[in-house]
This record gives C-alpha cells, sequence and structure tokens, in this order.
C-alpha cells in the first residue's frame, strides 16, 4: 500500500480505527496465517526425496 | 455461527471505563494506554490481540497492589488468563510503570473513547519506549511512527536524550 494511503489511514479517528482492527482480527481467526513448515513442499514431476 | 459485523470486537471502551474505576477506587494512581492500541491512536490499523495498560501503583509495595487490582477487576466479571485479565474475551495487560513508562503515563494525551475519558501515551513515548526494547517489531513500530505519525521532534529529541536512548539506523 502506498505511504500516502498509509498516512490517509492513520488520520482517520481512532474509534474508526478500532474498529478496523477488530475486523482485521476477525479475518485472521477466520483465516489463519499457515507458516512456509506447514506447507508441504512441492517437488518437481519425477524427482525423488 | 453468523459473524455480527457490527459487534465491536475490542471493547476498548469497557476497558477504559474499568481503569477509570480502578482509579477512582484509589488502587492506582494513574494509567494510560500503551503498546500497540496506543501506536494505532497515531498509525493505521493494525492487527492486536491485546490491551496493554500501564499503570502507576498506589500501593508503593512489592506487589503494586496487583493482587487488590485483580479482585477487584474480578469482581466486576473479569477473568484471570495467565498473566492477561480478559474482558469479554479481550485480553488486557496491566503493566506497572516505572522510569520511562511512568513519565510516559504522567505525559499522556488526554482523549475519548466512545465517551469515556482516558489517557494514551504521546507518539514520542511509544517511539522512546520502542528504542529502549530493541526488537525487530519495536524497530518496525519506529519507522511506522516515524512515517505515519504527526511527532513534536524536539519533545522526541529531549526524551531520547533524557532516556540516553538512540533511534535505531535504517
Amino acid at each position: 500500500m502506498k505511504l500516502e494511503m498509509r498516512r490517509k489511514l492513520a488520520r482517520e479517528p481512532f474509534e474508526e480505527k478500532i474498529r478496523k482492527v477488530g475486523q482485521l482480527v476477525r479475518l485472521a481467526k477466520r483465516f489463519p496465517r499457515r507458516s512456509r513448515r506447514q506447507t508441504p513442499r512441492r517437488l518437481p514431476p519425477g524427482a525423488t526425496r | 455461527m453468523p459473524t455480527d459485523e457490527r459487534a465491536p470486537d475490542i471493547p476498548l471502551a469497557d476497558v477504559l471505563r474499568a481503569a477509570n474505576g480502578l482509579a477512582s477506587a484509589g488502587l492506582i494512581e494513574d494509567y494510560a494506554l500503551g503498546g500497540a492500541l496506543a501506536a494505532i491512536y497515531y498509525v493505521e490499523p493494525f492487527t492486536t490481540y491485546d490491551a496493554d495498560l500501564f499503570f502507576i501503583p498506589t500501593d508503593k509495595g512489592l506487589t503494586a497492589g496487583i493482587p487488590a487490582i485483580y479482585a477487584h477487576l474480578q469482581s466486576q466479571g473479569w477473568q484471570v488468563e495467565r498473566e492477561h485479565l480478559l474482558v469479554r474475551g479481550f485480553p488486557v495487560q496491566f503493566l506497572v510503570a516505572q522510569g520511562l513508562t511512568e513519565e510516559a503515563v504522567r505525559e499522556a494525551e488526554r482523549f475519548e473513547f466512545q465517551g469515556v475519558p482516558a489517557k494514551v501515551f504521546r507518539a514520542e513515548h511509544i517511539i522512546a519506549i520502542a528504542a529502549s526494547v530493541g526488537r525487530q517489531k519495536d524497530k518496525a513500530r519506529i519507522e511506522q511512527m516515524l512515517q505515519q505519525a504527526e511527532l513534536d521532534k524536539t519533545r522526541l529529541e529531549h526524551i531520547l536524550e533524557r532516556h540516553k536512548l538512540k533511534l535505531p539506523t535504517p
């Protein structure tokens, strides 16, 4: 995101920002990040470990 | 289960009301919002899972009055989970202010949140505290604050000088 957009978000009223934090938390809980270690490594076809 | 999009996930007004109650009951001398939520007062919103409240204890003994604070909040329905107190499932840490954080509480900015009067660390103190802790996430916070917050550069310089702190080099 562009810095100008971030600064614009920073200038929003605190109550609005807290509401957005709530949305971010809700999203993070619904779609938890998978760590790279949990992602199965894909090998090229025919390759063996 | 459908989620109510209007439901306030961060019950900050309840948290601040409770902190005001602790001050009125004489269990703490003063307090201010610190940590990530204080940073969000000045910068774009980002994900955080708890609130940090720094307080100046009335009880200057070893426990800083923490057992009485916990008992007071538990009597009002708060729950305890490890180092956090939970209000409507939202974790809150009550941290004893000392040195730089005590100064940050005493010089904190007054604001109102949903009609509840409260105090929040000034941007310059948030930066100084991050500089004093110095983890990677603190360095990122400093960069974010420098880019987005409206700062009083003179105040920041004085705080850094007074506490012998330096900002990390980019």
